[in-house]
Protein backbone atom coordinates (compact mmCIF):
# COMPACT_ATOMS: atom_id res chain seq x y z
CA UNK A 1 0.00 0.00 0.00
CA UNK A 2 2.90 2.63 1.14
CA UNK A 3 4.91 1.82 -2.29
CA UNK A 4 1.72 2.47 -4.42
CA UNK A 5 0.15 5.52 -2.59
CA UNK A 6 3.66 7.68 -2.46
CA UNK A 7 4.05 8.29 -6.32
CA UNK A 8 0.28 9.24 -6.43
CA UNK A 9 0.95 11.66 -3.08
CA UNK A 10 4.01 12.89 -4.76
CA UNK A 11 1.90 13.69 -7.99
CA UNK A 12 -0.62 15.57 -5.71
CA UNK A 13 1.82 17.33 -4.13
CA UNK A 14 3.32 18.55 -7.14
CA UNK A 15 -0.20 19.65 -9.21
CA UNK A 16 -0.42 21.23 -5.53
CA UNK A 17 2.66 23.46 -6.27
CA UNK A 18 1.89 24.09 -10.23
CA UNK A 19 -1.42 25.66 -8.83
CA UNK A 20 0.47 27.33 -6.39
CA UNK A 21 2.60 29.13 -8.80
CA UNK A 22 -0.39 29.68 -11.28
CA UNK A 23 -1.73 31.57 -8.51
CA UNK A 24 1.29 33.45 -7.92
CA UNK A 25 1.65 34.43 -11.65
CA UNK A 26 -1.54 35.38 -11.73
CA UNK A 27 -1.85 37.60 -8.45
CA UNK A 28 1.97 39.24 -9.88
CA UNK A 29 0.47 39.60 -13.36
CA UNK A 30 -2.60 41.45 -11.79
CA UNK A 31 -0.35 43.54 -9.59
CA UNK A 32 1.46 44.53 -11.93
CA UNK A 33 -1.03 45.83 -14.45
CA UNK A 34 -2.76 47.39 -11.94
CA UNK A 35 0.40 49.70 -10.82
CA UNK A 36 0.71 49.95 -14.95
CA UNK A 37 -2.78 51.35 -15.11
CA UNK A 38 -2.65 48.80 -17.83
CA UNK A 39 -5.83 46.89 -16.17
CA UNK A 40 -8.35 49.54 -17.14
CA UNK A 41 -7.35 49.81 -20.65
CA UNK A 42 -7.08 45.81 -21.37
CA UNK A 43 -10.19 45.24 -19.54
CA UNK A 44 -11.94 47.85 -22.13
CA UNK A 45 -10.49 46.09 -24.99
CA UNK A 46 -11.31 42.45 -23.78
CA UNK A 47 -15.04 44.02 -23.05
CA UNK A 48 -15.49 44.66 -27.26
CA UNK A 49 -14.12 41.04 -27.82
CA UNK A 50 -17.43 39.68 -27.35
CA UNK A 51 -18.69 42.79 -30.04
CA UNK A 52 -16.20 41.73 -32.23
CA UNK A 53 -17.23 38.03 -32.24
CA UNK A 54 -21.05 39.35 -33.28
CA UNK A 55 -19.36 41.52 -35.80
CA UNK A 56 -17.41 38.30 -37.79
CA UNK A 57 -20.81 36.58 -36.99
CA UNK A 58 -22.37 39.37 -39.22
CA UNK A 59 -19.91 39.30 -41.40
CA UNK A 60 -20.85 35.64 -42.29
CA UNK A 61 -24.29 36.15 -42.62
CA UNK A 62 -24.30 39.14 -45.05
CA UNK A 63 -21.99 36.84 -47.15
CA UNK A 64 -23.90 33.76 -46.96
CA UNK A 65 -27.22 36.06 -48.04
CA UNK A 66 -25.70 37.62 -50.76
CA UNK A 67 -24.08 34.34 -52.12
CA UNK A 68 -27.89 32.54 -51.90
CA UNK A 69 -29.45 35.71 -53.28
CA UNK A 70 -27.06 35.77 -56.29
CA UNK A 71 -27.34 31.81 -56.60
CA UNK A 72 -31.19 32.30 -56.25
CA UNK A 73 -31.61 34.86 -58.59
CA UNK A 74 -28.74 33.77 -61.20
CA UNK A 75 -30.92 30.08 -61.30
CA UNK A 76 -34.03 32.46 -62.41
CA UNK A 77 -32.15 33.88 -65.13
CA UNK A 78 -30.94 30.83 -66.34
CA UNK A 79 -34.27 29.20 -66.40
CA UNK A 80 -35.79 32.08 -68.57
CA UNK A 81 -32.40 32.17 -70.80
CA UNK A 82 -33.14 28.99 -71.63
CA UNK A 83 -37.13 29.50 -72.10
CA UNK A 84 -35.98 32.08 -74.67
CA UNK A 85 -33.13 29.82 -76.50
CA UNK A 86 -35.95 27.08 -76.57
CA UNK A 87 -38.74 29.56 -78.23
CA UNK A 88 -36.71 30.87 -80.56
CA UNK A 89 -35.74 27.28 -81.99
CA UNK A 90 -39.43 26.89 -82.18
CA UNK A 91 -40.99 29.96 -83.68
CA UNK A 92 -37.68 29.89 -85.87
CA UNK A 93 -39.31 26.51 -87.04
CA UNK A 94 -42.49 27.67 -87.66
CA UNK A 95 -41.35 30.32 -89.62
CA UNK A 96 -38.85 28.25 -91.90
CA UNK A 97 -42.25 26.05 -92.38
CA UNK A 98 -44.50 28.49 -93.41
CA UNK A 99 -43.84 32.26 -92.68
CA UNK A 100 -47.34 33.27 -93.66
CA UNK A 101 -49.24 31.03 -91.21
CA UNK A 102 -47.02 32.24 -88.32
CA UNK A 103 -47.68 35.87 -88.62
CA UNK A 104 -51.62 34.51 -89.23
CA UNK A 105 -51.79 32.72 -86.50
CA UNK A 106 -50.07 34.74 -83.80
CA UNK A 107 -47.10 32.86 -83.28
CA UNK A 108 -44.33 36.25 -84.03
CA UNK A 109 -46.68 38.76 -82.23
CA UNK A 110 -46.92 36.49 -78.73
CA UNK A 111 -43.67 35.32 -79.29
CA UNK A 112 -42.56 39.03 -79.18
CA UNK A 113 -44.95 39.44 -75.90
CA UNK A 114 -42.96 36.34 -74.39
CA UNK A 115 -39.48 38.08 -75.23
CA UNK A 116 -40.84 41.33 -74.02
CA UNK A 117 -42.09 40.25 -70.66
CA UNK A 118 -38.83 37.64 -70.13
CA UNK A 119 -36.55 40.68 -70.98
CA UNK A 120 -38.02 42.53 -67.91
CA UNK A 121 -37.75 39.61 -65.84
CA UNK A 122 -33.95 39.12 -66.72
CA UNK A 123 -33.57 42.57 -65.73
CA UNK A 124 -35.10 42.61 -62.44
CA UNK A 125 -32.85 39.52 -61.71
CA UNK A 126 -29.30 41.30 -62.69
CA UNK A 127 -30.53 44.72 -60.46
CA UNK A 128 -31.30 42.11 -57.76
CA UNK A 129 -27.81 40.60 -58.34
CA UNK A 130 -26.24 44.24 -58.38
CA UNK A 131 -28.16 44.96 -55.20
CA UNK A 132 -26.68 42.07 -53.37
CA UNK A 133 -23.42 42.96 -53.98
CA UNK A 134 -23.83 46.11 -51.17
CA UNK A 135 -22.56 43.50 -48.64
CA UNK A 136 -18.90 44.47 -49.44
CA UNK A 137 -19.77 47.83 -48.18
CA UNK A 138 -21.78 46.87 -45.21
CA UNK A 139 -19.30 44.09 -44.11
CA UNK A 140 -15.86 46.54 -45.35
CA UNK A 141 -17.06 48.86 -42.20
CA UNK A 142 -17.38 46.07 -39.85
CA UNK A 143 -14.41 44.50 -40.59
CA UNK A 144 -12.41 48.11 -40.25
CA UNK A 145 -13.72 48.26 -36.41
CA UNK A 146 -12.70 44.88 -35.76
CA UNK A 147 -8.90 45.52 -37.39
CA UNK A 148 -9.46 48.74 -35.24
CA UNK A 149 -10.19 46.52 -32.07
CA UNK A 150 -6.97 43.89 -33.04
CA UNK A 151 -4.70 46.70 -33.71
CA UNK A 152 -5.66 48.55 -30.25
CA UNK A 153 -5.34 45.09 -28.08
CA UNK A 154 -1.81 44.41 -29.89
CA UNK A 155 -0.49 48.04 -28.89
CA UNK A 156 -1.45 47.05 -25.41
CA UNK A 157 -0.03 44.06 -25.26
CA UNK A 158 3.67 45.76 -26.49
CA UNK A 159 3.17 48.57 -24.35
CA UNK A 160 3.19 46.57 -21.16
CA UNK A 161 5.77 43.83 -22.55
CA UNK A 162 8.05 47.39 -22.97
CA UNK A 163 6.93 48.37 -19.41
CA UNK A 164 7.46 44.86 -17.97
CA UNK A 165 10.29 43.94 -19.82
CA UNK A 166 13.72 43.53 -17.58
CA UNK A 167 16.07 45.96 -17.56
CA UNK A 168 19.07 44.41 -19.82
CA UNK A 169 15.96 44.02 -22.31
CA UNK A 170 15.99 46.20 -25.38
CA UNK A 171 12.66 45.79 -25.93
CA UNK A 172 11.31 48.88 -28.79
CA UNK A 173 7.81 49.16 -30.05
CA UNK A 174 6.76 48.50 -33.36
CA UNK A 175 5.76 51.79 -35.40
CA UNK A 176 1.98 51.70 -35.43
CA UNK A 177 0.55 51.02 -39.13
CA UNK A 178 -1.24 53.90 -40.50
CA UNK A 179 -4.71 53.64 -39.07
CA UNK A 180 -7.32 56.07 -41.03
CA UNK A 181 -9.00 58.37 -38.63
CA UNK A 182 -10.89 56.70 -35.67
CA UNK A 183 -14.50 56.01 -36.80
CA UNK A 184 -16.74 58.09 -34.42
CA UNK A 185 -19.41 56.83 -36.73
CA UNK A 186 -20.94 53.36 -35.34
CA UNK A 187 -21.52 52.09 -38.99
CA UNK A 188 -24.03 48.84 -39.26
CA UNK A 189 -25.93 47.72 -36.35
CA UNK A 190 -25.07 44.83 -35.67
CA UNK A 191 -27.53 43.46 -32.91
CA UNK A 192 -30.98 46.07 -33.33
CA UNK A 193 -32.75 43.87 -31.06
CA UNK A 194 -33.86 46.24 -28.02
CA UNK A 195 -31.87 48.75 -28.73
CA UNK A 196 -34.44 52.05 -29.47
CA UNK A 197 -31.39 54.57 -30.18
CA UNK A 198 -31.16 53.00 -33.44
CA UNK A 199 -33.70 52.10 -36.40
CA UNK A 200 -33.94 49.09 -37.99
CA UNK A 201 -35.79 49.71 -41.44
CA UNK A 202 -36.60 52.34 -43.74
CA UNK A 203 -40.00 52.68 -42.78
CA UNK A 204 -38.59 53.80 -39.04
CA UNK A 205 -36.38 56.03 -40.91
CA UNK A 206 -39.22 58.12 -42.99
CA UNK A 207 -41.34 58.37 -39.44
CA UNK A 208 -38.86 59.68 -37.56
CA UNK A 209 -37.93 62.46 -40.11
CA UNK A 210 -42.00 62.74 -40.49
CA UNK A 211 -42.07 63.34 -36.76
CA UNK A 212 -39.43 66.13 -37.09
CA UNK A 213 -41.50 68.11 -39.91
CA UNK A 214 -39.34 66.60 -42.93
CA UNK B 1 -36.31 59.04 -71.32
CA UNK B 2 -33.02 60.41 -70.25
CA UNK B 3 -32.61 62.65 -67.62
CA UNK B 4 -30.58 65.37 -67.68
CA UNK B 5 -30.36 66.32 -64.22
CA UNK B 6 -25.97 65.69 -63.10
CA UNK B 7 -25.30 63.73 -59.93
CA UNK B 8 -22.47 63.46 -58.01
CA UNK B 9 -22.32 59.84 -55.86
CA UNK B 10 -20.12 60.04 -53.04
CA UNK B 11 -18.67 56.70 -51.08
CA UNK B 12 -15.47 55.26 -49.94
CA UNK B 13 -17.04 51.86 -51.40
CA UNK B 14 -16.62 51.49 -54.96
CA UNK B 15 -18.86 48.76 -54.92
CA UNK B 16 -21.60 51.12 -53.82
CA UNK B 17 -20.60 54.19 -56.07
CA UNK B 18 -21.34 51.42 -58.93
CA UNK B 19 -24.69 50.44 -57.16
CA UNK B 20 -25.91 53.69 -56.86
CA UNK B 21 -24.76 55.08 -60.40
CA UNK B 22 -26.44 51.87 -61.93
CA UNK B 23 -29.44 52.40 -60.33
CA UNK B 24 -30.30 55.96 -61.21
CA UNK B 25 -29.14 54.89 -64.95
CA UNK B 26 -32.13 52.65 -64.53
CA UNK B 27 -34.12 55.42 -63.01
CA UNK B 28 -33.39 57.63 -66.21
CA UNK B 29 -30.49 60.00 -64.48
CA UNK B 30 -27.69 58.84 -66.94
CA UNK B 31 -25.39 61.68 -66.20
CA UNK B 32 -23.60 60.71 -63.11
CA UNK B 33 -20.17 61.29 -61.36
CA UNK B 34 -18.03 59.82 -58.28
CA UNK B 35 -15.83 60.41 -54.93
CA UNK B 36 -14.64 58.67 -52.73
CA UNK B 37 -15.02 61.27 -50.01
CA UNK B 38 -15.96 64.09 -48.81
CA UNK B 39 -13.20 66.52 -49.75
CA UNK B 40 -12.84 65.24 -53.41
CA UNK B 41 -16.40 65.86 -53.56
CA UNK B 42 -16.41 69.13 -52.73
CA UNK B 43 -13.71 69.50 -55.24
CA UNK B 44 -15.53 68.08 -57.53
CA UNK B 45 -18.93 70.27 -56.87
CA UNK B 46 -16.77 73.49 -56.95
CA UNK B 47 -15.41 72.47 -60.20
CA UNK B 48 -18.31 71.01 -61.93
CA UNK B 49 -21.94 71.91 -62.33
CA UNK B 50 -23.79 69.12 -60.21
CA UNK B 51 -27.65 69.50 -59.54
CA UNK B 52 -27.55 66.74 -56.75
CA UNK B 53 -25.72 64.65 -54.64
CA UNK B 54 -26.27 61.22 -53.52
CA UNK B 55 -23.51 60.67 -50.34
CA UNK B 56 -22.63 57.72 -47.95
CA UNK B 57 -21.86 59.35 -44.64
CA UNK B 58 -19.20 56.74 -42.92
CA UNK B 59 -16.01 57.91 -45.40
CA UNK B 60 -12.41 58.54 -44.81
CA UNK B 61 -10.71 62.23 -44.56
CA UNK B 62 -13.77 64.26 -44.82
CA UNK B 63 -17.54 62.08 -43.30
CA UNK B 64 -20.88 62.75 -45.03
CA UNK B 65 -21.67 65.14 -42.21
CA UNK B 66 -18.78 67.33 -43.17
CA UNK B 67 -19.23 67.02 -46.36
CA UNK B 68 -22.71 68.36 -46.04
CA UNK B 69 -22.21 71.12 -43.58
CA UNK B 70 -19.54 72.41 -46.07
CA UNK B 71 -22.16 72.55 -49.19
CA UNK B 72 -25.26 74.10 -46.79
CA UNK B 73 -22.46 76.91 -45.86
CA UNK B 74 -21.50 77.76 -49.57
CA UNK B 75 -23.53 80.04 -50.88
CA UNK B 76 -22.85 78.52 -54.94
CA UNK B 77 -23.16 74.91 -53.34
CA UNK B 78 -26.36 75.07 -51.13
CA UNK B 79 -29.06 74.70 -53.16
CA UNK B 80 -28.26 71.53 -54.24
CA UNK B 81 -30.37 68.69 -52.27
CA UNK B 82 -27.98 66.20 -50.53
CA UNK B 83 -29.50 62.66 -49.95
CA UNK B 84 -27.91 60.72 -47.42
CA UNK B 85 -27.12 56.96 -48.30
CA UNK B 86 -25.56 55.37 -45.28
CA UNK B 87 -25.47 52.24 -42.39
CA UNK B 88 -25.53 54.56 -39.76
CA UNK B 89 -28.78 53.86 -38.64
CA UNK B 90 -28.60 55.81 -34.68
CA UNK B 91 -31.51 58.00 -34.70
CA UNK B 92 -29.37 60.82 -33.46
CA UNK B 93 -27.21 60.69 -36.88
CA UNK B 94 -30.92 61.03 -38.61
CA UNK B 95 -31.77 63.81 -36.91
CA UNK B 96 -28.50 65.62 -37.21
CA UNK B 97 -28.74 65.18 -40.84
CA UNK B 98 -32.14 66.16 -41.20
CA UNK B 99 -31.11 69.60 -39.19
CA UNK B 100 -27.82 70.29 -41.43
CA UNK B 101 -30.29 70.33 -44.04
CA UNK B 102 -30.21 67.13 -45.80
CA UNK B 103 -33.18 66.56 -48.34
CA UNK B 104 -33.51 62.86 -47.43
CA UNK B 105 -32.14 59.78 -45.28
CA UNK B 106 -32.08 56.03 -47.15
CA UNK B 107 -30.44 53.45 -44.46
CA UNK B 108 -28.40 50.86 -46.06
CA UNK B 109 -29.07 48.10 -47.14
CA UNK B 110 -31.80 49.51 -49.52
CA UNK B 111 -34.01 48.80 -52.27
CA UNK B 112 -33.93 50.25 -55.85
CA UNK B 113 -37.57 51.03 -55.14
CA UNK B 114 -36.72 53.12 -51.90
CA UNK B 115 -33.68 55.11 -53.38
CA UNK B 116 -36.65 55.92 -56.64
CA UNK B 117 -39.20 56.65 -53.95
CA UNK B 118 -36.94 59.53 -52.36
CA UNK B 119 -34.87 60.70 -55.43
CA UNK B 120 -38.70 61.22 -57.05
CA UNK B 121 -40.16 63.23 -53.62
CA UNK B 122 -36.79 65.58 -53.62
CA UNK B 123 -36.63 66.29 -56.95
CA UNK B 124 -40.63 67.34 -56.75
CA UNK B 125 -39.86 69.20 -53.63
CA UNK B 126 -36.84 71.17 -54.72
CA UNK B 127 -38.86 71.46 -58.15
CA UNK B 128 -36.49 69.70 -59.98
CA UNK B 129 -38.38 67.92 -61.69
Amino acid sequence: METSDAPQGAGEAENSDVHHKIGQLTRQLHDTLRELGMAEKLRGSAEELPDAKSRLSYIAKLTGEAAEKVLNRVDQAKNQHDYIAAETLRVKALMVQNPVAAVAKGHIMNFLTDMEQSSKEIDQHLTEIMMAQDFHDLTGQVIARVVNLATTIEDQLVSLLIQTAPPQTVVTKPSAPSVEGHPVLQGPVINPEGNTEVVTSQSEVDDLLASLGF
Amino acid sequence: MANPLRFLVVDDFSTMRRIVRNLLKESGFSEADEAEDGVVALQKLRNGNFDFVVSDINMPNMNGFQLLAEIKKDDKLKHIPVLMVTAEARKEDIVLAAQQGAAGYIVKPFTKATLEDKLIHILKKTGLQ
